[in-house]
């Protein structure tokens, strides 16, 4: 599994940012990065920078599109939002991600009552 | 999958645009740090405070950037792209440099595409039937002819009971007809073939049909199918040539197809018209037997070649006792061999030795620019130590100094693509007559990849030096330390390029005294100042032998008159081509006992009288033929020195009395001549006997040559005599050329091969010699100190360039011995090409050492000289 510079699991972050998208509506890289810092009640400090990284990849893969547009002050940026294809693709991950992370709770859980 | 896919055009994609996306993504960052500095005011921090946290909580913008690059862009084109940038800009600094690598890859590439495209269709193309590999030309062997024949009754019996062989065809020799198209005459070459002799070969008319089995049979109407050229020309490509009939050979013919575009025949002759051969199996056998076939077959799936020959040896047993006569059958064997092999056989040695040796030359020149950039990377050792410091891996500056030769390789390679177009003119010039497929060679794609993979190679070769080289710290500071290993390593290079130099012209050398041999043996006539007009009766305008006695005399009372200034006679051959030849054994001498049952063959020719004057053939006893004789019942006959020995030994044959034919008719013995080269000029002579031409005699005059001895000017005689051949018979076509240019033509291949192989070999001992010369140079100005501080202290100038030359003389040495190993490891390839000259013939050996020593030392006299030149003061002074 590959790590990205902020330390976490690239795939993670990507996936973030689709349900962040998902649940949000379009967004720029600053608003997403916000989102997911609130969401994780700031456990999550992100060198912010990161998100661009991932945001790249997903448009390479054309699960997001970007487009510039008016910020809520009126300010020039760039807003991501989730394409059909993503969208298709984020309950696909989402579904994959639970059934790990159900099997990782267990097999974890087993282990600490050992 | 298809994601992967999308990211990959994406990726390129961005290649293009990537200055617009890198703008872009500025602009993104600028207002991520506005909205990021926003919030950090609105908590209260300071306007200074809020723009630094933001900065911190974004990460390095140059970072980002970079990453945002390398995810969009293909990173490692862009590092090629830098890379040739950076190659381009050190040929542009270094026009010197570049100039002689270029050209020295453009003669080895140059060279070698041309051979290339000659040897090619030769060697490595694809014959122009499906499943070429399969086709084999399979027949009998004999001493009258160097490819493999047939005869009707034993194909009959092979096609029969073979089980080799998916079919087995059959073709009659080439013969000339005419053809009336209309109300025009032309002489066409017509080919008779069996009914599956196009299935076999698996081509299909492209108009039209095949031969059936119904057209094929003895006595059944003639029909006809036409060769694309012909259809053309003849009848402009009309299809409605279908169902037309030609008049052949004044006989009318169907024509029922058209051959593809290109057809070739198996044995690589020009067809115009295909025409059913319609053996005839209820002829007897010995008619069959004496009716000449040329079999091709297309071998069963899964059958080798070898397998083939073993399957068809109690056949081809079987039908040798029928076959053929008892003297010969010890001296016939069975060939199955490949249709390439069929058809290259006088030049596959040859092409595989061209081809051989310009690679040599390629290799030569690679070495060549190999140190080269040795020398160079020396000079840039302080660079690339540099520009490991600062951080260059490894990798990347192994993948720079390949990208630099490499576009060295690919410049000289184009380069040399125009060398080679240049290079292949004049080969095709050089060339002998018979060459095959040289119309095919041409620069096209299969010679420009030959050329492209000849650069990218060459480009490796030279380049992997230099690029291995680790760059160390060390020299940054100017230290000495890797040069010893480097200079160890080119020594090698020139050692090895002096034997590869030596190998080369050791093969030139040989195959020039061989030349010579050829050129000065002695031939037992004398060619100079002897015009030469040959012609053949075609058969149906000479049908009754009558015509042919009329026409032969006649001409020859026409020709006589002709006032050469010299002797004139008429044959119906002439050396060094043998006649049809007969079996040794065929001969008897009147109160001796029979001759040997294996004695090969014997030549004969009939002459009129003035052919020995003429030929300048010596008559070494008895006498010469006399016009007298010419009209008595006599049939005198002279025979060569090398018979009259095998038949009487010592005794005096004049006078004797022998039996030629088996005939019961006893020829009178009036003299012996010197022998005559009648068996090419290579190939050992057969012994031969002439046989006196009569007045109104039928006999021999299907061909003729006649001949004059002359003091006039060539040209002059040859448009008397084509006059007056052309008032016998406009129609007939005549071949007039010097005896010179007749015996050259034998001459011409070993000629064409030797200058090629001796062009390469001063190519390469020029590369040689520069490599040794560039060595040596580079190590003299590097101990220029050295050899400053030994003078100083009392070195005389004679003891340094002495040093230098031991240096030359060992890597010389060390080469020599390399490269004598290596000409007595290939002797043994080249032996096919030379006459009478060992393959490891010393003279030619010791001339090749010579002139390889001889420049090896001109080329290390200057720099030596340079070397004892030197002012120990400037030495000592200049570092």
């Amino acid at each position: 599994m590959t790590k990205d510079r902020s330390g976490i699991l690239q795939g993670t972050l990507d996936l973030m940012v689709l349900k962040t998208l998902d649940a949000m509506g379009p967004l720029h890289g600053y608003g997403i990065a916000r989102r997911i810092e609130q969401l994780s009640q700031e456990v999550l400090v992100l060198n912010q920078g990161t998100i661009y990284a991932s945001l790249v990849r997903l448009l390479q893969k054309g699960w997001i599109s970007g487009a510039w547009g008016a910020s809520e002050h009126n300010r020039k940026a760039k807003f991501y939002s989730l394409t059909k294809r993503g969208r298709k693709q984020l309950s696909a991950e989402t579904e994959n991600w639970e059934r790990i992370a159900g099997v990782m709770g267990r097999v974890l859980h087993l282990a600490a009552r050992r | 999958m298809f994601d992967a896919l999308r990211v990959v055009i994406s990726r390129i994609r961005g290649c293009f645009r990537l200055r617009r996306l890198d703008d872009d993504f500025q602009q993104e960052l600028d207002s991520h740090l506005v909205l990021l500095t926003e919030e950090n005011l609105r908590r209260g921090m300071t306007p200074e405070e809020a723009r630094r946290a933001a900065r911190v909580r974004l990460g390095g913008v140059a970072q980002l950037r970079e990453t945002h690059r390398e995810l969009h862009g293909l990173p490692w084109l862009e590092t090629l792209a830098q890379d040739i940038r950076y190659a381009l800009r050190m040929v542009r600094k270094n026009p010197g440099f570049t100039a002689v690598v270029v050209v020295t890859i453009a003669l080895g590439i140059g060279a070698s595409t041309a051979v290339f495209s000659v040897v090619d269709p030769l060697l490595f193309r694809r014959l122009p039937y499906p499943q070429d590999d399969r086709l084999v030309s399979v027949g009998y062997l004999g001493p009258v002819d160097n490819n493999e024949f047939n005869v009707t009754s034993s194909y009959f019996d092979w096609r029969q009971a073979q089980a080799a062989f998916l079919s087995l065809t059959a073709m009659k020799p080439a013969s000339a007809c005419d053809v009336l198209v209309g109300d025009s005459p032309q002489q066409v070459k017509c080919y008779s073939v069996t009914a599956n002799f196009l299935e076999t070969l698996r081509i299909v008319p492209v108009i039209g049909r095949d031969f059936s089995a119904e057209d094929d049979r003895p006595r059944a109407p003639t029909v006809a199918l036409l060769s694309y050229g012909f259809w053309q020309t003849a009848f402009g490509g009309d299809p409605k040539v279908l169902g037309k009939t030609i008049t052949l050979n004044e006989d009318p013919a169907q024509v029922i197809g058209v051959l593809p575009k290109g057809f070739e025949m198996p044995q690589l002759g020009d067809v115009d018209v295909m025409l059913p051969a319609r053996l005839d199996a209820s002829l007897p056998r010995s008619a069959n037997s004496s009716s000449f076939l040329r079999t091709f077959a297309r071998l069963r799936d899964g059958v080798s070649m070898e397998q083939a020959r073993e399957m068809l040896r109690p056949l081809f047993q079987e039908c040798l006792i029928k076959d053929v006569p008892a003297e010969l059958r010890s001296e016939v064997r069975l060939v199955v061999r490949s249709l390439r092999d069929r058809q290259i056989q006088e030049v596959k040695l040859a092409s595989w030795w061209l081809l051989g040796s310009v690679l040599a030359l390629l290799l030569l020149a690679c070495t060549n620019v190999a140190n080269l950039m040795l020398a160079r990377a020396e000079a840039r050792r302080q660079e690339l130590a540099m520009r490991a410091a600062l951080g260059a891996g490894r990798g990347r500056l192994i993948r720079q100094t390949l990208t630099e030769s490499l576009l060295l390789g690919l410049l000289g390679g184009a380069v040399g693509c125009g060398a080679a177009w240049v290079l292949l003119r004049l080969f095709v010039n050089l060339a002998f007559e018979e060459m095959p497929r040289l119309d095919q060679a041409r620069i096209d794609l299969r010679a420009l990849l030959f050329a492209l993979a000849g650069s990218i190679a060459a480009a490796v070769l030279f380049g992997l030096a230099p690029a291995l080289e680790r760059p160390r710290a060390e020299t940054l500071v100017g230290w000495h330390v890797a040069g010893s290993a480097r200079t160890l390593f080119r020594k090698a290079l020139v050692s090895a390029q002096v034997a590869i130099s030596l190998v080369l012209l050791t093969g030139a050398s040989l195959l020039i005294r061989s030349l010579g041999k050829l050129e000065n043996q002695a031939l037992g006539y004398q060619p100079e100042h002897v015009l030469t007009a040959s012609f053949a009766l075609r058969r149906r305008r000479y049908l009754p032998a009558a015509a042919q006695t009329t026409f032969f005399d006649q001409l020859e009372a026409k020709l006589k008159r002709i006032p050469a200034g010299g002797s004139f006679a008429l044959s119906d051959s002439i050396p060094p081509r043998g006649s049809m030849g007969r079996p040794y054994s065929n001969l008897r001498i009147s109160g001796h006992p029979p001759v040997a049952r294996d004695g090969g063959m014997v030549e004969f020719r009939w002459v009129t009288p003035g052919y020995f004057q003429t030929m300048g053939i010596p008559i070494l006893s008895g006498r010469a033929f006399d016009e007298a004789e010419r009209a008595s019942g006599e049939s005198p006959v002279i025979l060569s020195a090398s018979l009259a020995r095998r038949l009487f030994g010592s005794e005096n044959p004049v006078g004797q009395q022998i039996e030629l034919d088996g005939n019961g008719h006893w020829c009178p013995i009036v003299g012996v001549a010197a022998d005559a080269k009648n068996n090419g000029l290579t190939a050992p002579s057969d012994p031969e006997y002439y046989r006196l031409r009569m007045k109104g005699s039928d006999r021999g005059t299907g061909t003729g040559v006649a001949l004059f001895r002359t003091s006039l000017d060539p040209a002059t005689l040859m448009r008397w005599v084509r006059r007056e051949f052309a008032a016998l018979d406009p129609t007939l076509p005549v071949k007039i050329e010097t005896m010179d240019e007749r015996v050259d033509r034998f001459r011409e291949r070993p000629r064409f091969v030797a200058i090629l192989v001796g062009l390469f070999a001063a190519l390469g001992l020029l590369l040689a010699a520069v490599g040794l010369y560039g060595v040596l140079s580079f190590l003299v100005a590097r101990q220029t100190r050295e050899i400053g501080v030994r003078m100083a202290i009392g070195a005389r100038p004679r003891d340094i360039a002495w040093q230098v030359q031991k240096h030359a003389g060992i890597w010389t040495g060390i080469g020599v011995a390399m490269g004598l190993a290596g000409s007595f490891t290939l002797a043994r390839t080249i032996r096919g090409l030379l006459f009478e000259v060992s393959p490891t013939d010393p003279i030619s050996l010791i001339a090749a050492v010579t002139v390889l020593v001889v420049t090896a030392a001109l080329a290390a006299w200057i720099p030596s000289s340079r070397a004892a030149r030197v002012d120990p003061v400037i030495a000592l002074r200049s570092e």
